[in-house]
This record gives C-alpha cells, structure tokens and sequence, in this order.
C-alpha cells in the first residue's frame, strides 16, 4: 500500500515540486476540516486520515481551523504517524514533548527564511533607529514631518547591534549591518565557533555587560520553554535609555507588559516589532507609541522563500519516507 | 539673520542695515520658509562684501549658482557629511517598496494584520538589480550597502567613475536602455539642475521591466510626477519608495492612494548625529575661507 501523507495547509509556490517529490511514493491527503472537532474524528481507526504515516504542517491557516498541534490533538493522531515537516523556522505551535512520547519525529525549515527574516529584522532596525513609521504617518495625516524629532533619530553606522540567538537569522543581519559597520555583540547558549571574528560573544555571566554596550537588541531564539518571557523587565532595564527593541522571532519570548512600560517610561527608544504575543491580535497600546514600527509577521512573506520553504518542508518529508529521516530533524529530538 | 520674511531681509541687507557688511554667509534650507530661496532677486541683493555662502546640504538647488558667480561670490555645499544618513534612507525604500512593509503596516494599523499583503508581489533583495542613476557620495554609499545582500549594482553616470570598485558595473548613455531593462529597482541619486529636471521621465520608466520599483532620495523634480502616476495606475511599476516630491511640503494625494508606495517626508538627514556633521562641515568651509580664502567643498559649477 502506497504511504499516505496529510498536507495541512496550502502547497501555494511549490506545486509541481511537490508531484515531483511524491508522484509514484506517496498519496497525499488534503487536510480539509473546517474545525478541530472534525480533525480529530478524522483521524479515527476509518476517518478520513486514518493510517497517515506523515504530516505537512503550515501553521498560521491551518491553526485558525485546528488550533496548534498541542498535546491534545497529538495524543489523538493516527498510531501510523511517524514524522511532522512544520514549514518556517519556528516550530513553536507543535508541542515537541507530546510527539516524542508518540515517537513521532518533527522536522522545521532553517535557512530557507534566514535572508529574509533578516532584511525584516534590518529594516525595523533602521525604522526604529530613524523614527520612519511616524515620519510616514505624519505624511499620510498631511502633517509632512512637524513632529520629527531629529535629536532622537540616530544613524547605524558606528552604533551596536546585539543580537539574542546567533542562529541562521541572526547570524545573516550580523552580515547585514556589517556593512554599516555596526558593532556587533551576540550572545548565545554556546559560543558559535564558525561566527565571523566581528562578532563578538557575550557568555551569561557577560549578559549583563553586552546589554548595556546595546543601541539595539535584536531577538532571534526559538520560542520554548525556556525562552518564553526571556527578554523581561530585568533585562529590558539593563539595556541603556534611548535603546532600540528589535522583534522577529516570536512575541512571546518578550514580556509585552514590561515592553510597554519601558515604552511609556522613555526607557526605551522605540521598538521595532514582526511578530506578538498573540497573532494575529496586536495589544492596542502598541498602536498609541509614536515610536514603533510594527509589522504583521511578515519576515518571511515573499514568494521566493515560501517556496523554498516548502520545498525544504516536502522534502524532509519524501526523505523520511526513502530514507527514514529528513535532514531539519529539530535540535530537541538530537540531544 | 532673524528677519520674519524677505521684505525685513532685503531691507537689512541695505547700506546701514543689520546685515551690511556681511563678507560670508551660513546656509541652511530651513531659512526659506522665512525669506525664501537664494534666487537671482536676492543674490542680487546681497551686499557686495559678500564672498562665499556655506551652503547645509549636499543639494543647493535652491541657491542660483550662475547668479552668485556673476556676482563674484562662491558656493560650497556639503558633500560626504550626508552620505551614509541619506544612502541608509534610500536602503529602507528599497527593501519597503519590495517587500510592501509599507502598506504592511497600514494594514495592522488597520486592524486588517496581514489580509490584503500578496507574498505574491513581495520580493527578496538578493540576487536582484540595483539601477543607481548618479554614482556620487549617496549612490556609491548605497551600492556599499546593498551589495551586502547582495543585490547586483549597476550604474549610470555623465562619467565612469574612476574608482568605484568592480561590482559597480559602468552603463554609458549609449547603453542606458540595457541598464533599465536589467534593473529590479532604479534608485535617483542626481542633484537638481536644469539637465537633470524630469530626466526619469516617461520614456525611462516604460523603459524599465514591468514590476520594477523606483526609489528617489535626490530631489522630487528629477522624476516626471505624472508619468510616475501613470505608471504605477497601470500597474507597470510594482512599487515606489519616495523621500522627495516637486513642491515640499505638498505631496500629491494621488500618491497616497498607492498601496505599494512608500512615503517619507524628506528625511533623508534627519538625524541628530548627521545634522551635527552637515552644520560642522558647512560651518568648518566658512571658517577654511576666512583663514585660507576658500572652503573645501566648492560646488563643482566653479570647477569647470
């Protein structure tokens, strides 16, 4: 019997890699179910995505009608499920230690978004920095630009980005803002060892030093457990007055509360934000700072990279049914 | 020079007035809103001790240059101070009109999130064609930039320059077609003058691949307004990123109605640590002229 394969979410760049991908390997299955009840009485011995043997996952669309894939719906999928391939780098709304007790393996897409969640990521910093979404809300509003304050807008060049997570990301707008030059610290659970020289590296007992040498900090982990909250009130305030917030990894590692009220106390400069708490709800407080640039999780929105995002995502799947393992297994399953 | 307007201005600029005798002049465009520009009329005007205005900005299109030559009295501007803050504008357009985060905004602002964004119509900037017209200070700084991604840079200028290094390919105005039909983006970097008024004009535009953007840093009237409209109603152009416009502080309403157009009010310079290094410099070929008798940055019209 040929695998059957689940394709939650559109294939909306990336169609004839995908038949080439599967023809002759796999059926695949559109996930159709227009809410979460109908999901799960789907994946019942005899629904319609009994015996799957692997899933595509888009979140964003697919979570509007299934909601995440969290302990609840893992623990109710088919015992034929072997492997998740979650399209983008994040892979937060898949709850990893509910799959591993299945024995289910789940796959995300690095690389394939780095370039352009980073040119997100620089963009923000240079609106933030410059004060250029108010500018441009000034014009729209016929003000031209009567309530610019050049005193706080500042150039790159010369200044110091740090950067949360080194990661693919983050590593590409270290290359980015290289050719400003801006200064450029990072810290990360380990010191990366193929990071270039300019990138200097802070270890946790330095944290403390690198965020107060910051004009912006740029957050690039993973949202888990242990990152959830991680840019709270404590090291908001270690970063110095006038600092610049930079957001495109997940809204939840930052504690949006304390975000706000290093806004309202002029502690920190402006932000520059792609992604929050709880997309697609934006906290309407942000909407009354002058000084945030705010962006609709769009990092990763062209059509380049959402194709070689699912063609990264498809082939993790095709390579776990000929080899029995795709290439982005993600790091919690190799530890 | 505190005069309200330029009546008050003339009067003080007469024999016994506050500013007779004045041999030098500091400059800044702001003075406009007050006295207007330095035109034939008010050059004309200026006490005869008046040797040399420092002008605050790379752009002087607002002082009449054949005037102040006929009068004897020299012009600098300045140059390189403005490079990096206004190259780094010109680098925000780019990646907004191509990846439509302008609208992008409004949509969230809107409380739409991301509903009408097309990922469709957004692009990446590597790997694509960047078109400087005019490789001086800001165009050579953004193609530094740029070419980071990096994006291919291609350029027109009157002359090959010299010194650019290999990565900025040379067009001729023989070969100027070639260079609009490879560009992703075409970014303005001419100062205004009489040759270059409405020189991105419809012929150039249409020259341009459909989908291209066009970014304007420079001054609004280099870029027919009209044609650019056109172009963008008809959907020939897939974006533009604006910093300048024809008759600031006026923006065409039409414009706004453009999704895919990013719009900034000339804010090129406008920060605190570029202002401070255009009014040094503007002030430092003030000072060179009182000690040396001229000041560095003599705009090129006294150098041919």
């Amino acid at each position: 019997m040929v695998p059957r394969i689940l394709i939650c979410g559109d294939i909306e760049w990336a169609q004839k890699e995908c038949d080439d991908l599967f023809n002759g390997l796999a059926e695949l299955v559109h996930m159709d179910s227009p809410d979460r009840a109908d999901f799960l009485a789907n994946s019942r011995p005899g629904g319609k995505y009994d015996s799957i043997v692997g899933i595509y996952h888009r979140g964003g669309r697919t979570a509007a009608r299934i909601g995440d894939l969290n302990k609840e719906l893992i623990s109710q999928l088919p015992g034929s499920v072997q492997w998740i391939a979650s399209l983008g780098a994040g892979y937060d709304q898949i709850d990893i230690d509910a799959c591993k007790e299945r024995g289910i393996r789940v796959s995300n897409t690095p690389k394939a978004g780095d370039d352009a969640t980073a040119t997100t990521a620089l963009y923000l910093i240079i609106s933030a920095l410059r004060l250029f979404s108010h500018a441009e809300r000034d014009l729209r509003a016929g003000k031209w630009k009567s309530s610019h304050n050049p005193g706080a807008a500042h150039d790159l060049t010369g200044r110091t980005l740090a950067i949360l997570g080194l990661g693919g990301i983050g590593l590409r707008l270290a290359e980015l803002v290289r050719a400003f030059p801006m200064r450029v610290l990072y810290h990360n659970r380990r010191k990366v060892e193929h990071a270039p020289e300019y990138c200097e590296y802070y270890p946790a007992e330095r944290l403390d030093e690198m965020l107060a040498s910051a004009d912006v900090l740029s957050v690039h982990v993973p949202l888990n457990r242990n990152t959830e909250g991680l840019v709270g009130e404590k090291m908001i305030r270690k970063l110095r007055k006038g600092a610049v917030i930079v957001n495109t990894a997940r809204g939840k590692v930052i504690d949006e509360a304390a975000l706000i009220r290093a806004l309202e106390h002029g502690h920190l400069g402006a932000v520059g934000l792609d992604v929050f708490p709880d997309e697609p709800k934006v906290n309407p407080r942000l909407l009354d700072f002058p000084n945030a640039t705010l962006l609709p999780h769009v990092g990763g929105a062209t059509w380049e990279t959402l194709r070689n995002m699912e063609i990264r995502a498809l082939t993790n799947l095709r390579d776990f049914l000929t080899k029995g393992h795709g290439e982005d297994l993600v790091p919690e399953f190799r530890e | 020079m505190d005069s309200p307007n330029r009546a008050d201005f003339f009067a003080s600029l007469q024999p016994g007035g506050k500013y007779d005798g004045i041999v030098g002049i500091y400059r800044h465009n702001i003075s406009a809103d007050h006295i207007g520009i330095f035109d034939k009329e008010l050059v004309s005007k200026l006490p005869s001790s008046v040797k040399w205005i420092a002008h605050n900005g790379a752009g002087y299109d607002q002082i009449d240059v054949v005037a102040c030559k006929e009068r004897g009295i020299f012009v600098s501007n300045t140059p390189g101070a403005v490079d990096d803050a206004t190259a780094t504008t010109a680098l925000y357009l780019v990646i907004s009109a191509l990846r439509l985060f302008s609208h992008a905004e409004r949509d969230l602002r809107a409380g739409k999130w991301k509903s009408s964004h097309k990922p469709g119509a957004a692009h990446d900037l590597t790997g694509r064609t960047l078109a400087i017209l005019g490789l001086g200070g800001i165009g050579f700084r953004l193609a530094e930039l740029a070419h980071a991604f990096p994006m291919r840079i291609v350029y027109h200028n009157r002359r090959k320059v010299e010194n650019a290094p290999e990565w900025c390919e040379y067009y001729p105005a023989e070969r100027l077609d070639e260079m609009l039909a490879s560009a992703d983006v075409l970014s303005v970097h001419v100062p205004l003058k009489k040759e270059t008024e409405g020189l991105v004009d419809e012929k150039i535009i249409r020259k341009l691949k459909k989908g291209a953007v066009i970014v304007n840093t420079a001054r609004g009237k280099v870029i027919d307004e009209a044609a650019m409209i056109r172009a963008l109603e008809d959907g020939h152009l897939g974006g533009v990123g604006l910093d300048v416009y024809p008759d600031e502080p006026q923006v065409n309403p039409r414009l706004l109605e453009f999704p895919n157009a990013t719009l900034l009010p000339h804010m090129g310079t406008e920060t605190c640590d570029s202002q401070k290094k255009m009014e040094i410099r503007a002030l430092k070929n003030l000072r060179d002229f009182l000690t040396k008798g001229k000041g560095e940055d003599l705009v090129p019209e006294y150098k041919q």
